[in-house]
Parts: structure tokens; sequence; C-alpha cells
């Protein structure tokens, strides 16, 4: 089976796996998991919390992606891929720093906490944000422009690592009151329930990422429709 | 590529790009002007003129130096792009690079030149040490990794309105581990904090990054 | 506000963000698809 075979089942596969696999996800992370024993029932919040972190990576990892691709290429479909997987992204890094901030406050004590990787995920949510502003703010087919925006969103993402480097030294160099974390070792069930809705995550991200290619493309063609017309 | 010839290029384009900067005066006596306008904002409304400043000073230092090189590298295109001096380099056979490491290098130039009598006023004003050498050679290092991407990110050929409102949007998310270096460098060489090492070497570690990430993309984005 | 609250807006903001980006999604495809239409058939119209 070739890519394209595998790209033509997105409207009869994809949304019913995907239906499926968010409310299996909800069933098990409200009810079926075992509640903590320190947190309480709060703790359930991680089991949208941390797949929604990897979710916006990989759609920020994929609008990098389709921006080198499109750099090379030139075709305008790998545009369309990055930006919609950029509004993907920022969706899902919103997603992230609310459920972050509503699970911080009764277990810390405060919404926000300058930990490196809350901070670098609210940098990426503003280098992203950027992005998507400067590629909308001028017409769908200007080159020059999407090709800038390629450029910006390659290196935002490489960006990264820098920024988390500095504000972990930036952090830890300077005292801070003393946050008790999260033992990470899990009980099997727990990861069990953590890693199905990570994969049910993720496929909605696909799944979202496919339906704004696919209006993005739509768009991109009405463009071309009305450049012929006149 | 005739290396000899690429070099000549990038020393008459850095010479020819300060000499009309030079005449122009209205681009860098702005952002001089902006600097010493938001240093004396800052005076005001963190109350620098009394109590100790030594801890805020850093910041507020780096604070101006950002903003007016925003300010600056907005209009660094400007003229090149209103002349049609782009399309002419485009097609001559000057190594696109060489166009990006020329206009950096003028860009650099100039920002040094604002950011050292607004050191030295600020060690008047506020009356702390500043003006020595280990700080200048912080700014002399956090201006060329700033410099070497906003002059990447400045390129970009928007409609005039927004290219000055979205540079600084762009730019500055990108500018974090820079900001926070040299502001903690800034800190401990005015005995703030303890150690600038691991600081100074994230400041060159992010200035060799922008201008070897944007010297290769240049090419592309332009 | 009790743990549980937190918990129930965590969810509610989670489930809010997904149907609000697909709904408002559908909403452009739909419009585009239309328009598309639209100027199709006028393009017919005109050929004959």
């Amino acid at each position: 089976m070739n890519l394209n075979t595998l790209y033509n089942l997105r409207w009869t596969v994809l949304p019913p796996v995907v239906g499926v696999a968010i409310t299996v996800m909800a069933g098990l992370a409200l009810v079926s998991a075992p509640t903590e024993v320190v947190e309480g029932d709060v703790q359930r919040l991680l089991y949208v919390h941390l797949p929604s972190a990897l979710a916006s990576y990989l759609s920020f990892g994929i609008t990098a992606v389709c921006s080198a691709l499109f750099l090379i290429t030139r075709d305008f479909k790998w545009d369309a891929g990055a930006q919609a997987a950029a509004l993907v992204g920022l969706i899902f890094t919103a997603l992230t720093l609310i459920t972050g901030a509503l699970w911080g406050r009764p277990i810390w004590g405060v919404y926000w906490q300058w930990d490196p990787r809350i901070t670098t995920t609210l940098i990426l949510f503003l280098i992203f944000a950027a992005y998507l502003v400067a590629r909308k703010s001028s017409e769908l087919d200007n080159e020059r422009v999407a090709r800038f925006c390629s450029v910006y969103a390659i290196i935002g993402f490489l960006d990264v690592p820098l920024i988390h480097m500095s504000v972990r030294w930036w952090r830890t160099l300077h005292p801070q009151p003393i946050v008790s974390r999260l033992d990470p070792a899990l009980p099997t069930e727990m990861l069990l329930v953590t890693l199905f809705s990570v994969a049910a995550v993720l496929l909605v991200a696909v799944w979202f990422i496919v339906l704004g290619v696919e209006t993005e493309l739509l768009s991109q063609r009405l463009l071309k429709i009305k450049g012929r017309v006149r | 590529m005739d290396l000899a010839y690429q070099y000549s290029c990038l020393i008459s384009l850095t010479v020819a790009d300060l000499k009309l900067t030079w005449r122009e005066k209205s681009a860098w006596l702005t952002t001089a002007l902006f600097a010493c306008a938001a240093l004396l904002i800052y005076s005001f409304a963190l109350d620098l003129a009394s109590g100790v400043v030594v801890s805020l000073l850093p910041g507020v230092i780096w604070t101006v130096f950002l903003f007016a090189g925003i300010f600056s590298a907005s209009q660094s295109f400007h003229a090149d792009r209103e002349n049609g001096v782009l399309d002419a380099l485009r097609i001559s056979p000057v190594h696109p690079t060489i166009v990006y490491l020329s206009k950096t290098i003028s860009n650099f130039v100039q920002l040094a030149a604002i950011q050292i009598p607004v050191l030295l006023g600020a060690t008047v004003l506020f009356n702390e040490d500043i003006f020595q050498i280990n700080i200048i050679m912080i700014v002399l290092l956090g201006t060329l990794g700033y410099c070497s991407l906003t002059t990447l990110l400045s390129a970009l050929s928007f409609g005039s309105k927004s290219t000055n409102l979205m540079l600084p949007v762009m730019a500055l998310p990108l500018l974090v581990p820079l900001l926070i270096a040299c502001v903690e460098a800034t800190a401990s060489a005015l005995d703030e904090t303890p150690d600038g090492a691991p600081w100074m070497m994230l400041l060159v570690l992010f200035a060799i990054w922008t201008t070897l990430i944007s010297a290769l993309m240049f090419p592309l984005a332009d | 506000m009790s743990a549980i609250n937190f918990l129930f807006a965590g969810f509610a903001v989670f489930w809010a963000g997904l149907f609000t980006y697909l709904i408002i999604l559908q909403l452009r495809i739909r419009t585009l698809r239309t328009e598309i239409e639209q100027i199709e058939n006028d393009q017919e119209s005109d050929d004959s």
C-alpha cells in the first residue's frame, strides 16, 4: 500500500477510529484508571495534559519538516501542510498550558511555575503563533512570504533546545522555592491508560492536521480558480 | 565560486552600506534617540534615581538595547528594497550569503556605535560602574548574535506596513536565550551574581548558531 | 474550589477546544466548497 492510498482512507477510516479512540480514552481516564493516592482525582488531568504536549511537539515537528520540504520542492502543498500543522500545534500547546495550570493550582498551589518545560512550551507557542500570523497576513500564493515563513519555522524549531537550555540555567542558577514534583514512576495500570491516551490524542492530532491540509488546499484551489476567471 | 572576489565584494558592500547609512542620518539617529528616551522612561517607571538599582540595571540596559535594535533592524533593508538594490544584487555574481553578511556587519557596527554611548550615559546617570571592558565584551558578543538573527528576519518582504509590526513579534521569542544570557552575564560582571562563565558560553554559542543558520538560510529566504 | 472542579474544568476545556476547532474547520470547508462550486457553475453557464 503506497502513501497515496493510505491518504485516501482519511475520510472513511480516520474519523470513526478517532471518535472511538477518544471516547474510550475519556472512559479510561475518568473511570477505569485508579485514583492516585496522594493527589486524588486531579491527577487524571495527566491523561489529557501529557498527550496534548506530545501532540503539540509532533505538530510543530511536522511544520518544520513540511517547511523544509517546501523550501526544497517549492510545491505549495507542503506550505499547506506546514500551516495546518502549526495551527493544530498551537491548539494543543494552549490545551497543554491550560490543563497544566488547572492541575498545578490544587497540587502546587500556583497556576504557573517558571519551570523550564512550561516556559519553553509558552515560548514555543509564541514562536509558532508569530509564524502563523505572518503567513496568514499575506496572500496565499505569495512565494516570497511562504519561503520566508518556512525559514522562520525551521529556525524557530531549531531554537527550542537553546531556549530550553537557557531557561533551565536561568532557573537553576537562581534560588527558588522547592516544589514537590510527581514521582514519575507510574503504576502499571496508570501507565497503560497514559499510553492509550497518548495514542488516542496523537490520532486526533493527525486527523486535525489532515482536515487542516484539506482546508488549505481548498483555499489554494479557490484562489487559482479566481485567478483564471479574472 | 571565486573566494577572493566574494571577499572583496563583502568589503565593498559593507563599506557602501555604512557610508549610505551615515549619509542617511534619520535611521541611526532615531534609534539612538529612542534608546536614550527608553532609558529615561525606565528610570521614571522603576524609580531608578533612588535606592539600590544595580540589581535592575542589567535588565533595563538589555531591554533598551533589544527594542532599539528592533527599531534599527526594521529599517535595515528598507532603502535597498526601495531602490531595487536587492534585485540588482540577485542577478549579479555576488553570493546571497555575502549580501547577508555585509548587511549583518553594517547593522552590527551601527548598533554597537549606538550602544557604547548609551552605556556611558547609563554610567553617569545611575552612578554605577557599567562602562568596563568585560561589559563591553558582553555587549559586543550579544549584539553580534542579535544582529545576525534580526538581519535575517528583517529581510522579509511583506507589505511595508506589516514588516515593522511583524519583526518584533517574530524576533523576540527567538531571542529569549540571548536576553537571558546577556542579562545574567552583565549581572555577574556587576558582581550581582557569582558565576558569569556559563552565560558567556551561551552567548558565544548563540552568536555562532545564529550566524551559521542565517548564512545558510538567507539564500533560501530571499 | 475543590480539586474535583479543577479536573472537571480541565476536561471541559480540552473537549471544548477540540470541538471548536472541528466546527470552525467544517464551516470553513463548507464555505470554500460552495464558493468553488458557485464559480464553476457560473463559468459553465457562461460557456453554454
